[in-house]
């Protein structure tokens, strides 16, 4: 247990005051005179990669092996937030350090877009160990605004601009949806603080017409709403494409997934703890298939990388809400193990794409001939796509293997079928990207320039940490079983 | 020193990592060193065809339990362990793999002109997973073992084949298999659920109850078809064989057709014995059109390589009618089969590629007249055509009268429009023969004339004392499985 409130707090309070003073560094150094007005982009980067090394020491040093809460139950630290926080910071740390190459390749000179990842870091921190409805809005907005300023940041691109803007008019809908919700569960109940909630929500079965009150219900239904969103589960999926496509590419590369982490920490703890109850799985159950079959269906058709990238995640969203939807303990497990594994995958995947830019990677075609001017690249992308297909000995199996395992537990057969469909019509296109390395020879062939050290330094990790888990998959799976059992007792 | 090591080499885990061992290594080197990078990979595959020698000389026929246990602890929470072991039916398809490879590796030898290394590389892989589909178990793991083998085979199709159609082939292949056998996955999840461990030992003394039954072993049969290949799930086989490499077509007719029947024998028969009682007649009748069908459409095939892919198929579903007559000479026979249908369609592959390599053909109008200028090649390949219409003397007739007679026991209609299967793969093969190496010499066509070399024969070679000694004296096989055979069939009391 923690002494003070501050102390539980260490790691969030070092990670905003080093972006503080990144920010200030930036600002003073690269508008000074006297060293010539230079580009800090780098410097501020590796600084950032540093400072979220140490958040991740802090956080793992702090490890709580018991519950704390903090601020009068705004905010809870537990096993949950203890490793969801480790694995976002480890995902923010090798979005830095995937970038800091790109900064110099494209003469970008925005040293705040690394301010702000590190600020858009601090807040998902907070949103994560989120106890309380304010709390986990305030937290939600303040990543959501950090998001809109870097997808636009491109600024003499207008795929950027557009693509910003979309982002924003929709992140602020579903964030005013979200918050509709949350103010109709507080004006029934006069409770925003998850514990309390809990207990009164407790058996109090929420259906629309045998419930006590429709207004809960209304509440948690657009809450449910606005969550999905954010994640951009299937009938509210369609900002994304779009967004993915027009943002630059390590920002595609960061908000790909390191929100969906918080993101669906948050609905695990709003909706597994405070709202259990049965009603609302219908809802995640068909927006789920909806999820798997449009993601499969509609990546088949796609040309262009990060569209490619934007539907299969959308696909891989409707697999890991079958680990949210079945509501047991297995569930929550193999959704957290789906999470960790596809942002391994997700990490190698982008991680390729941006090693890839001689003058630019921007269709599916432009990979042809890979396996003759770069075979070990080659390699390693095609290890990757037959793990998100979900080829037995690779990683993404092991994912999809729980998930479906979960739903079998749960008795959500049709969930588990579609799933096993669609992740077959998805292999599709991710072996026509091996197709396309190996098989096809183009007229033109595009040489890319050689990787950085920290590039394929990463890929190296994320190809072969994996593979681990099929040899001896049992730490990952107590790991998660004890994340599971946290959220839920 | 050589005490203490002798209980790890006597593993059967050894077995599966020789091969990888060796592929590591090659992995190590550079892309220059091709012939030693080629050598070792023979070498490190004729060792591991030389292994399973330990095991034929420890293993006791009288048993009928898995010997040579071997239990790595994988997931411990939920019983699933990477556990390993042979029984009298398994050392067959072990032996066929170890026996196929070393000859997949040298046919490449001069044949393959690009990524020589990645060559070498993807057949022990290969080799050390099929070793590990054929002794696993458990049954989550011989899901994952199979399904890894379509990575590697995709590519080697791909990268390999011979014409731009091998895209197509190459994604039929892929999909068609993956689609059949994750509905295995759902099975096996379900009898995880209902059993709580997926080790085999164990879920052969459980009781399904006769609904779930039917619904596993429908899921298994997806799985299984697909592979096996019945008929309506077929078409990918004659495309990807076609299309596949010589030493791709090798493997994929020698071994690949045999996870199916494998699957079958291991998990389908003796887990769901009620259901199969029940589906047997689905089975005969899918058989029985597969075998007529696909030898009647093998006599009208223009392609060298698709003759030989259909007829492939029908001697595999002449296979599952033997298996699923579900007595001791069924069984025996359809393994005994099995194990002559590795060696004579793959020796017949080889020859086609023999051909192709010189000609770049496959098309039997441009051939003719060959025994005037291949009298060697020809004398081979007639040995082989006829061990393919299962003559006398050659391994396929033991199994086939066998299945036959096992057949006849279950029920005599399927057995004589199986037979009819027989007449036909005589009219099938002579026809082809006569029309590749008998007739005129197209001289427009063939301008190069070259008979075998001595590598080739070599390589034909074991072929041939292979199919000849299973032929004469079949006695040592039916030895080593009777046991478990036996046990099989009482175990389902289909008696």
């Amino acid at each position: 247990m923690f002494e003070h409130d501050f102390l539980a707090l260490f790691p969030e309070i070092f990670l905003i005051n080093a972006t503080l003073i990144l920010l200030i560094y930036g600002v003073v150094f690269s508008t000074s005179q006297k060293y010539d007005y230079p580009p800090l982009v780098r410097n501020v980067g590796w600084l950032g990669l540093l400072s979220v090394l140490i958040t991740i020491l802090l956080v793992a040093a702090g490890a709580p092996p018991t519950v704390a809460n903090l601020f009068y139950n705004t905010l809870i630290k537990d096993n949950f937030t203890y490793f969801c926080q480790i694995f976002l910071l480890l995902r923010t740390a090798s979005t830095i350090a995937m970038c800091l190459d790109h900064f110099k390749q494209e003469s970008l000179n925005a040293f705040e877009t690394i301010v702000l990842i590190l600020l858009s870091t601090g807040s998902m921190l907070f949103m994560i160990p989120a106890y309380d409805l304010i709390a986990m809005y305030l937290a939600i907005e303040l990543q959501s605004l950090c998001f809109y300023v870097i997808a636009a940041s491109k600024r003499d691109s207008e795929f950027s601009t557009e693509a910003g803007l979309k982002y924003f008019i929709l992140g602020a809908f579903s964030s005013g949806i979200l918050l509709f919700g949350c103010s109709m569960i507080y004006g029934f109940t006069g409770i925003t603080n998850s514990e309390e909630l809990a207990k009164i929500l407790t058996g109090y079965e929420i259906t629309l017409f045998g419930a006590h009150s429709s207004g809960i219900f209304l509440g948690i239904l657009f809450i449910a709403v606005g969550f999905l969103f954010k994640i951009t589960a299937v009938p509210f999926h369609m900002w994304a494409p779009d967004v993915y496509e027009g943002s630059p590419t390590m920002v595609t590369a960061f908000f790909s997934i390191a929100p969906k982490i918080a993101i669906l920490a948050n609905m695990l703890r709003v909706f597994i703890y405070t709202f259990y109850d049965p009603t609302w799985q219908p809802l995640f159950f068909l927006c789920s298939i909806a999820s798997m079959i449009l993601g499969a269906l509609a990546a088949m058709a796609q040309n262009k990388v990060k569209r490619l990238s934007a539907y299969s995640s959308i696909g891989h969203v409707g697999y890991l809400c079958i680990g949210f939807s079945c509501g047991t303990i297995e569930g929550i497990q193999s959704l957290l193990i789906g999470i960790f594994i596809y942002v391994l995958m997700t990490i190698n995947a982008f991680a390729t794409v941006l090693a890839l830019r001689k003058t630019r990677f921007k269709y599916l075609a432009d990979l042809g001939a890979l396996a003759k001017t770069n075979p070990t690249l080659a390699i390693t992308l095609s290890i990757t796509m037959f793990s998100y297909a979900g080829i037995p000995p690779l990683a993404g199996f092991r994912s999809k293997f729980y998930l479906f395992f979960a739903a079998l537990g749960c008795g959500a057969y049709l969930l588990a079928l579609v799933g096993v469909v669609t992740s077959v019509i998805s292999c599709f296109y991710y072996i026509r990207l091996v197709k396309i390395m190996y098989f096809d020879t183009p007229k033109t062939w595009i040489l890319y320039k050689p990787m950085d050290r920290e590039k394929s330094l990463l890929l190296a990790i994320t190809l072969f940490s994996p593979t681990p888990f099929f040899l001896y998959p049992s730490p990952l799976f107590l790991v998660s079983h004890q994340m599971a059992l946290s959220l839920c007792l | 020193m050589l005490q203490s090591l002798a209980p790890f080499h006597s593993n059967l885990s050894g077995l599966i990592l020789c091969p990888l061992l060796g592929s590591i290594i090659i992995f190590a080197l550079p892309d220059s060193r091709i012939r030693l990078i080629q050598s070792i990979g023979l070498c490190t595959s004729l060792i591991t065809f030389l292994y399973p020698l330990i095991f034929w000389v420890r293993f006791d026929n009288s048993t009928a339990k898995f010997q040579f246990v071997q239990t790595i602890r994988w997931l411990p929470d939920s019983n699933i362990n990477f556990s390993i072991g042979i029984d009298g039916i398994s050392p067959f398809f072990v032996v066929l793999t170890t026996f196929l490879i070393p000859i997949c590796i040298s046919v490449g030898w001069y044949s393959i002109k690009n990524y020589k290394k990645e060559y070498t590389i993807a057949f022990p892989i290969r080799e050390s997973i099929m070793i590990a589909v054929f002794c696993m178990l458990d049954l989550l793991l011989s899901y994952v073992f199979p399904e890894s083998v379509l990575i590697p085979m995709f590519i080697i199709i791909g990268i390999w084949g011979s014409r731009q159609r091998k895209i197509q082939a190459a994604y039929q292949f892929f999909l068609y298999t993956l689609l059949g056998s994750v509905f295995m996955l759902l099975a096996i999840l379900l009898i995880f659920f209902q059993t709580g461990t997926t080790d085999v030992q164990i879920l052969l003394t459980t009781e399904f109850s006769e609904r779930r039954q039917i619904l596993l072993w429908i899921a298994f049969f997806a799985s299984f078809s697909v592979k096996v290949p019945m008929v309506p799930v077929h078409i990918w086989l004659p495309e990807a064989h076609v299309e596949a490499p010589t030493a791709g077509s090798v493997i994929s007719a020698g071994i690949l057709s045999k996870l199916g029947t494998h699957g079958f024998l291991r998990f389908s028969i003796p887990m769901c014995p009620v259901a199969t009682l029940y589906f047997t007649p689905f089975i005969y009748t899918l058989s029985v059109i597969a075998i007529i069908y696909t030898s009647s459409t093998t006599i009208r095939q223009i392609d060298l390589k698709k003759n030989i892919a259909y007829s492939s198929v029908a001697h595999m579903n002449f296979g599952t009618i033997g298996m699923f007559s579900l007595n001791v000479q069924g069984i025996e026979g359809s393994i005994s089969l099995m194990l002559s249908h590795g060696p004579v369609p793959s020796a017949l592959f080889l020859c086609v590629g023999a051909l192709y390599d010189r000609h770049k053909t496959r098309l039997v109008k441009y051939y003719g007249g060959l025994v005037s200028t291949m009298p060697i090649f020809s004398t081979i390949s007639l040995f082989f055509t006829l061990a393919n219409m299962s003559l006398p003397g050659t391994s396929s007739f033991i199994g086939e009268f066998l299945i036959l007679v096992g057949a006849f026991q279950r029920n005599s209609l399927v057995a004589t429009l199986a037979a009819l299967g027989m007449i036909l793969g005589a009219a099938y093969s002579l026809w082809l023969y006569n029309r590749v190496v008998f007739g005129n010499f197209k001289p427009n066509f063939l301008q190069k004339f070259s008979d075998s070399d001595r590598r080739e024969v070599l390589i034909f070679l074991p072929f041939i004392v292979g199919v000849i000694w299973m032929g004469v004296y079949p006695e040592v096989f039916p030895e080593c499985m009777h046991t478990s055979v036996s046990n099989l069939v009482q175990h389902g009391r289909f008696d």
